[in-house]
């Protein structure tokens, strides 16, 4: 990995842990505008079997088994973020040795 | 935004799903095209960043709040496909890490955050390759609102055909009690997008743009 890349990576991954883990706890608790949406017409009653995945390891965006607080959430915002990346430069990968493995003669 | 579960009816989920789906697999076929080394770095680290963005809720009526999509922002960054991807991912984590979007509505919420606002912020991506400046400005200020207020439509209207909205709600209602709220966000949408652009735009032209680093010094000089 070139420098600048490198950079690159420390420098977003920093800034989504800042965001994600520290800003986001101060964020507003209230419903967002869909949910709200949904509260003022009277249709947030779920009527078709829908799907949830269960909460494994985080309840929403918070830890569980530390309590609600403020490292619940920060491990939420650090976690997603990690997890995230990692999808990305993953796919990326793939994708990328597909198209060279495409580009390259036949033996 | 994101549609919990429960809300869409199987013929709405499933057709959104086959949209989404075939949306993500052309944007993978072209990304296969386009990628580096620089690219899926950037990609990636946008994705954490959106995904950390998305969870600061900010208050925009009282008892309400929005957050960020960050699908029009990735368009206007890097083009469609790549938004398209990134969006995907998140939304996927999402769903099935933190419970925020009901699986089955996994295709809807790609549509309505991902593959929608990433068509428009391509729209005005064109712009700022030519000259940054107040026009820029503009037109990308109004393509955020428009990229989520078309968003929070569509939900309506998916909600409508899933006859997840009350009778005695006329479609046009529910849109103007939708659209009210997501004009607050999408101007706060609209204004984040155009002051991040502008600063990648100015700071790191090249990676927004396909040139090499001295062509890019010398275009806008």
């Amino acid at each position: 990995m070139t420098k600048t890349n490198r950079n690159t990576l420390l420098v977003g991954l920093a800034a989504a842990v800042v965001v994600g883990g520290v800003v986001s706890y101060f964020a507003s608790p209230h419903p967002d505008g869909l949910e709200k949406t949904q509260e003022d017409l009277g249709a947030d009653e779920a009527r078709h079997g829908g799907v949830e995945a269960p909460p494994v390891a985080f309840d929403e965006y918070s830890l569980k088994g530390v309590g609600e607080g403020f490292w619940a959430n920060a491990a939420a915002g650090v976690a997603g973020s990690v997890l995230v990346l990692l999808i990305l430069l993953g796919v990326g990968r793939l994708v990328r040795r597909r198209q060279e493995a495409d580009a390259s003669p036949e033996p | 935004m994101h549609i919990g579960p429960g809300f869409l009816s199987p013929a709405v989920w499933t057709s959104t799903a086959a949209v989404s789906g075939a949306a993500l697999a052309a944007s993978l076929v072209v990304a296969g095209r386009r990628l580096d080394d620089r690219r899926v770095v950037l990609m990636g680290v946008m994705g954490a960043f959106v995904f950390a963005a998305q969870m600061v809720n900010f208050p925009v009526l009282p008892g309400t709040s929005g957050h960020l999509g960050g699908g029009f922002l990735l368009g206007v960054l890097m083009g469609a496909p790549l938004a398209i991807i990134v969006m995907a991912s998140i939304l996927v984590v999402q769903s099935l890490v933190f419970q925020d979007g009901g699986v089955e509505a996994l295709g809807a919420n790609v549509l309505v955050m991902g593959v929608i606002p990433a068509l428009v912020g391509t729209a005005v991506r064109g712009l700022w390759r030519r000259r940054a400046g107040p026009i820029a400005d503009v037109v990308t200020f109004v393509g955020g609102v428009a990229a989520v207020l078309i968003g929070a439509t569509v939900v309506i209207v998916l909600l409508r055909l899933s006859d997840a909205l009350p009778g005695s709600v006329s479609l046009w209602q529910a849109i103007g009690v939708m659209d009210v709220v997501h004009l607050l966000i999408g101007v706060v949408e609209g204004a984040v997008s155009v002051a991040v652009v502008r600063f990648v735009v100015k700071t790191r032209p090249e990676s927004v743009f396909d040139l090499a680093p001295g062509r890019a010094e010398a275009a806008s000089a």
